[in-house]
């Protein structure tokens, strides 16, 4: 009888080891699959996708300034500039391939701002709407150019960066369109506006309402457009044409409620191989006319009289740069020679009257395709006046050494 | 005097330049539709700044940042698409 159930237990041992086996083994398998298909599930795409990119500028100035022919004391100084320092993080935010969400802030130094912070659709092809707080579509320089690692020179145009106001509150639509061999862009923005300044010092000055722009100070709305061609087929020519139309005068001020503001732009861009050589050529043209208005005079012999002035601003810059960048020795290819002129004019006769050139000359460096050590040389004078009379004469040079990296 | 040099020479550059270079590099007649994305990537991404290259950013990531360009250099969507593609290596 004990043989028996031994025998029997034998018996059941070789049945079942090899199905416990199995069953242990696939169990094993399945636990592996399993942790396979979450690994390849987390590194799937999804519906979002988020990521920071952005940019930074610092360095380093020494800047040496005469007025009335005089130099200032010390004839010389010497810092770390804060004028052009940036730290800009870029947050994108893409829901699918039709949605984009971007915001930038920036710290410079003194404070943080924001560059941008709005939410583009891609609508179809050619056609992009976005609203929030945006960049202006008006000229290049601001839209386009103005990041460190992309200008050539240590600093933005004087006069062009600045004005007017580069970002406003809205909506704004925009797209590509191919004509044969040609290409055309189109961009319009519909937006709070600027509000006209009467402080006695900025008289007729334009600004973003209260500010920021954000509380709007009247009910009507400024329209800014840049339409662009490019002509050649290998798109190394652009053109552009922007105009801006806004009431800039607030709602109850009886004053100035019906001042408004009309602007034009040029801008050019054009590219060209010559030999080993990559020339690179930018350039834009600004006017704001700002319609006539009367402000109370400031001068104390003239009280309760009023004062006026034609309100046009003007503002211009050419840039040419140069980089072998088909030779083969690796270091010179990294170089690059920039020069670039800029004159800015504001209005004759109003408080705030100067006419500045800025001619800056620089040698920048190529660490790689987006970062950028630049050595810049440049010159700002400036004549002052107060009301159509001259005032103080500024000459001023700089050298400046500057990093700027895109990530 | 020294300013109204420095604005006429610049202008004078603008001026040679152009047409001189287009003469020399050629006005090659092609429609976008014909480009490759490495010709689209080469000429647009140029205009503003450096060309990428392609181990900058991960597949996903060049997704993202071509709708940001698209946005920037006004593209058309066949033009993002191209250059996406190209440096997304497909």
């Amino acid at each position: 009888m004990k043989k028996v159930i031994t025998f029997f237990g034998l018996a059941l041992g070789i049945v079942l080891f090899p199905a416990g086996a199995k069953i242990f083994a696939q169990s094993n398998t399945d636990s592996t699959l399993y942790k396979l298909q979450q690994e390849v599930n987390s590194l799937k795409s999804g519906e979002n996708h988020f990521m920071v990119a952005g940019l930074t500028t610092f360095g380093f100035v020494s800047s040496s300034i005469k007025t009335n022919g005089k130099l200032q004391n010390p004839a010389r100084t010497n810092s770390f500039d804060g004028d052009n320092f940036e730290f800009s993080p870029m947050m994108l935010w893409r829901h699918g391939k039709k949605l984009l969400l971007e915001f930038e802030p920036s710290f410079d130094g003194n404070q943080i701002g924001v560059n941008w912070a709005c939410a583009s659709y891609f609508v179809t092809n050619g056609l992009i709407i976005r609203a929030g707080y945006f960049v202006l579509p008006f000229g290049m320089y601001n839209k386009r150019l103005a990041a460190g690692w992309i200008d050539k020179v240590a600093t933005d145009p004087i006069g062009v960066a600045d004005l007017p106001p580069a970002s406003d509150w809205g909506v704004e639509v925009e797209g590509g369109l191919q004509l044969g061999s040609m290409k055309a862009s189109y961009d319009v923005a519909l937006t709070t506006g600027y509000q006209i300044v009467h402080d006695g010092a900025q008289d007729g000055a334009l600004q973003n309402p209260n500010g920021s722009g954000l509380t709007d100070n009247n009910n009507n709305k400024m329209v800014t457009g840049r339409v662009s061609l490019l002509p050649i087929a290998n798109s190394s020519l652009e053109i552009g044409f922007s105009g801006q139309y806004g009431n800039v005068g607030d709602t109850n001020d009886s004053l100035y409620k019906n001042a408004t503001s009309m602007a034009y732009a040029v801008d050019l861009t054009y590219l060209a191989d010559l030999g080993p050589l990559l020339l690179n050529i930018k350039g834009q043209y600004n006017v704001i006319n700002v319609s006539k208005q009367a402000f109370p005079s400031t001068d104390s012999t003239s009280a309760g009289k009023t004062y006026t002035f034609s309100n046009t601003t003007t503002s211009y810059f050419g840039q040419v740069s140069l980089r072998p960048v088909a030779i083969h020795n690796k270091i010179l290819r990294n170089f690059e020679l920039a020069f670039r002129y800029t004159d800015f004019m504001t209005p004759k006769g109003s408080l705030w009257e100067q006419n500045t050139t800025q001619t800056s000359i620089g040698l920048d460096y190529w660490l790689s395709w987006r970062s950028i050590l630049k050595l810049t040389y440049e010159t700002v004078n400036t004549n002052n006046f107060k009301l159509g009379k001259a005032g103080d004469v500024t000459k001023a040079n700089y050298i400046y050494l500057q990093y700027s990296v895109q990530f | 005097m020294k300013t109204k040099t420095i604005k006429m020479l610049i202008v004078a550059i603008a001026i040679i330049a152009i047409p001189l270079s287009s003469l020399v590099t050629g006005c090659v007649s092609a429609k976008v539709a014909a480009k490759s994305g490495s010709q689209l990537w080469s000429e647009n991404c140029r205009r503003c700044h450096n060309t990428p290259p392609a181990n900058t950013f991960s597949g996903e990531q060049w997704e993202t940042v071509g709708l940001h360009m698209q946005s920037r250099a006004l593209l058309t969507d066949l033009e993002r698409d191209k250059i996406v593609n190209f440096l997304k290596g497909e």
